[in-house]
């Protein structure tokens, strides 16, 4: 019944409407025939969701009555055992997970289409950088009043940033984050004779250094399609790619900051110093395992990533802050994270709040999080988990983790991401792509992505400041 | 049997039927209805129905007020198929499959058409294992075929490209002037035994009466093959070309998946990469449009393609 009854949502506009009428009444007999069978119960959610209005009025979440199910998507791995710890803790609040294929692997197209469907779940696991897209369909629930608000400052500055938009909504709860570093190969840097680059000058030289020496090896790959890396440089470098003004976008993707970085990486380039590499592909791997490639400017994530893919480089790698544009500064970019949204389509506002708000700042669901998925917390208590605190072996025996609680406060708390960075993100790795097969500079490419998501933004019916 | 026992054979029903016409008709009506209707359904419930729903969201574009307003759906005309036409990325996409195309498709089924004439003659013998042999591929998913390609077409990663390398020989399968004719060859790899087994079905159908007659007549196997057999199977082999051309503007799973290990491969490369690009970034309105515009050029190829074969055949 309850299933049926998200068919009522007010999620989507015109097209949808028709068909919730006749639904309303087909779902009123239905309801009236379960109250007068004894098993209804929680009919007070009708409250939020109806009313026909675009999206759930923000101020209000009301508590449901009786016991209630909630469906929560996400991809975490291992996420089933901390649920399995909430489901014994609140036999009135029952989670039920459904374990999914990563967000831009088809699960947000999944959810799109699900809320289209009127099938979607109660909470789903969002990226930051696809929450605004979620919040243009009207997909997600402004949970300040669900008792977010009350916690919020509990979470890492820039991820409170990314999920209120600047306003005192929240609309998606912080779970992970994304600080970046500089991973490197200690004993071929100490081979080859280099020492640990501080600035991205040094990077650079260190670059030549190490080709010079061996034309076969390269410091660093660049990857076309992981354009969210590639917004990570330019986050640490202060960039600023979307902000909003009143009712417009406005759009700055080939801001100074940016383009210093794409100019950076095409003198890299155009003296063939890094390796023109797939990110995740076979080939990276096999080229990391080889000691091919020896550094990745990477979130704290990516410490995974190298122990699986190269396995047997065990004990040869090292953590480092990542390069500086200026020498003495201290700027960290931040590259992937996500959030824990509750769906405008969910009748239990209150109690999905509740359950995403334990997921992601209980030191015990942060600890399970953590063991089996690898997630960084995205609450500033949670960089201290017992976990973070001792040293790896892959790493050396080095505490990477401190690095990286290093890093987490150094990240620019006012990056903001654009209504359809899907689009964003294909525009600059289809510009990236003959880049690196010769043709064109990083530098040009950011300024057509400038013209193109503008144009991609009014496409979507938004308007943008020139 | 001779061809004049075929016509009466096939008259004969029909007399029967035409007599019986007045008391059977509404059974026979009853049973015609029964059964075309499964067909039916399935065709206007999965085909016409959805590109219709395509054709009429394709008229409608999406206005929104303020920042994160929320989506309005409003008629737009043909805002989005002008916007396609304006693609310049979705119009080198076309231009690129029908190059492909051009290129493929006939190489491919003359390759089939090799393999269905050796495997009907030369390899008698042979021919269970061969026939499996030149099949096997299509029987190997799309995206495994493709992974394995992407292995083999990777420096460090391919044994071929190392031995190639082992004598200072440098190819480069996955760049920018290169990788189409890679995903050509993933395809034809694919597909060849496929096509092989529809041609060599027709050449298996073909009565050997024909082929003592012809050797009688003093003609070589070369010479059956050239103007007995190729003309009685052109009907397989049109066949095949019009499934090929079908596919290949609709070519799509290969290029997806090398586009995780080459960074020439752009998300505009062929035409339903343009539209599923689209539409993974909720552009459903222009998506439906490119998707019917890719509909209706793939309807328009294919049966022009039957037309010209018809006018050809009819000389």
């Amino acid at each position: 019944m309850k299933d049926i009854r998200k068919g009522t949502s007010s999620v989507f506009g015109a097209g949808g409407r028709k068909w919730r009428a006749a639904t309303f009444i087909s779902i009123a007999a239905v309801l009236g025939a379960g109250i007068a069978a004894g098993c209804g119960g929680d009919d007070s959610s009708g409250a939020t969701t109806g009313g026909g209005g675009s999206g759930p009025a923000a101020g209000e979440c009301a508590a449901s009555t009786g016991p209630v199910k909630l469906n929560f998507w996400t991809w975490v791995p291992g996420v089933d055992k901390a649920v399995a710890v909430w489901n014994k803790e609140n036999p009135d609040i029952q989670v039920k997970v459904k374990n999914t294929p990563a967000g831009n692997a088809g699960t947000y197209q999944n959810m799109f289409n699900a809320l289209k469907a009127g099938t979607a779940p109660d909470l789903g696991q969002i990226e930051f950088d696809s929450l605004p897209a979620f919040r243009l369909q009207d997909a997600v629930r402004d949970v300040a009043a669900c008792g977010a608000a009350d916690v919020k400052d509990g979470f890492v500055p820039w991820t409170l940033g990314q999920v209120s938009f600047g306003t005192d909504s929240i609309y998606a709860i912080p779970q992970d984050t994304g600080p970046m570093a500089l991973y490197y190969r200690k004993d071929l840097f100490t081979k080859f004779g280099v020492k640990v680059p501080t600035t991205w000058d040094e990077f650079a030289t260190a670059a030549a250094t190490i080709h010079k020496k061996d034309p076969t090896v390269y410091i660093t790959h660049f990857p076309q399609r992981d354009t969210n890396w590639f917004a990570g440089l330019a986050w640490q470098n202060s960039a600023k790619w979307f902000s909003t003004e009143g009712d417009s976008w406005k759009v700055t993707v080939n801001d100074p900051a940016t383009k210093q970085v794409a100019d950076y990486w095409q003198g890299l380039l155009d003296k063939k110093l890094v390796a023109n590499l797939q990110g995740f592909s076979p080939q990276w791997s096999n080229a990391l395992a080889k000691g091919k490639v020896l550094t990745w400017t990477s979130a704290v994530w990516g410490s995974n990533t190298i122990s699986t893919n190269a396995p047997k480089t065990a004990g040869k790698w090292a953590v480092a802050p990542m390069p500086q544009w200026n020498a003495g500064d201290q700027k960290a970019g931040n590259w992937g994270g996500s959030t824990t949204a509750v769906f405008s389509s969910s009748e239990h506002p209150l109690e999905a709040t509740k359950f995403a708000l334990w997921l992601n700042t209980d030191p015990v669901s942060q600890a399970i999080l953590n063991k089996e998925g690898g997630l960084y917390p995205a609450t500033t208590a949670g960089l201290d988990l017992p976990a973070l605190a001792g040293p790896l072996e892959f790493y050396g025996g080095q505490k990477i983790f401190d690095v990286f609680k290093e890093a987490s406060g150094q990240v620019d708390t006012t990056f903001q991401w654009g209504p359809i960075m899907t689009t964003t993100y294909t525009q600059l790795a289809d510009g990236f792509g003959p880049v690196l097969n010769g043709n064109g500079t990083f530098g040009a490419v950011v300024d057509k992505v400038q013209g193109q998501t503008s144009d991609a933004i009014t496409q979507q019916g938004l308007s943008v400041v020139k | 049997m001779s061809t004049s026992d075929a016509v009466v054979d096939a008259a004969a029903p029909r007399v029967r039927s035409t007599r019986r016409r007045g008391r059977r008709f509404s059974r026979r009506n009853l049973s015609i209805i029964g059964f075309l209707a499964p067909f039916t359904i399935l065709f206007v419930l999965l085909y016409l129905v959805p590109i219709g729903y395509a054709l009429y969201k394709s008229f409608f574009i999406i206005k929104r007020k303020g920042a994160f307003g929320s989506p309005n759906e409003v008629f737009g005309g043909l805002d989005n198929y002008s916007r396609a036409i304006e693609d310049t990325e979705f119009l080198k996409s076309i231009g690129r499959v029908l190059l492909f195309g051009i290129v493929q498709v006939p190489v491919m089924l003359i390759l089939a058409l090799v393999f269905a004439l050796l495997l009907d003659s030369i390899f008698g013998r042979f021919k269970r294992f061969f026939r499996l042999a030149f099949f096997v591929p299509y029987a190997v998913p799309v995206v495994i075929g493709a992974i394995l390609w992407a292995f083999l077409y990777s420096p460090g990663l391919s044994p071929i490209l190392d031995g190639l390398g082992a004598i200072n020989i440098s190819i480069n399968f996955l760049g920018e002037g290169t990788v189409l004719w890679s995903i050509a060859n993933i395809v034809t790899w694919t597909y060849t035994g496929y096509n092989m087994l529809i041609i060599f079905s027709a050449l298996q159908a073909i009565d050997s009466s024909i082929y003592e007659a012809a050797r009688i007549d003093g003609a070589n196997e070369w010479k059956m093959a050239w103007q007995i057999k190729i003309p009685i199977i052109r009907p397989a082999l049109i066949l095949t070309a019009v499934f090929s051309i079908i596919g290949t503007l609709q070519l799509f799973t290969e290029a997806q998946v090398l586009r995780d290990s080459a960074t020439s491969i752009t998300s505009q490369y062929t035409p339903n990469l343009v539209a599923f690009t689209a539409a993974s970034a909720n552009n459903f309105n222009y998506a439906a449009a490119l998707a019917f515009i890719l509909a209706v050029a793939t309807a328009v190829l294919s049966f022009g393609f039957l037309k010209l074969a018809d006018r050809k055949g009819g000389e």
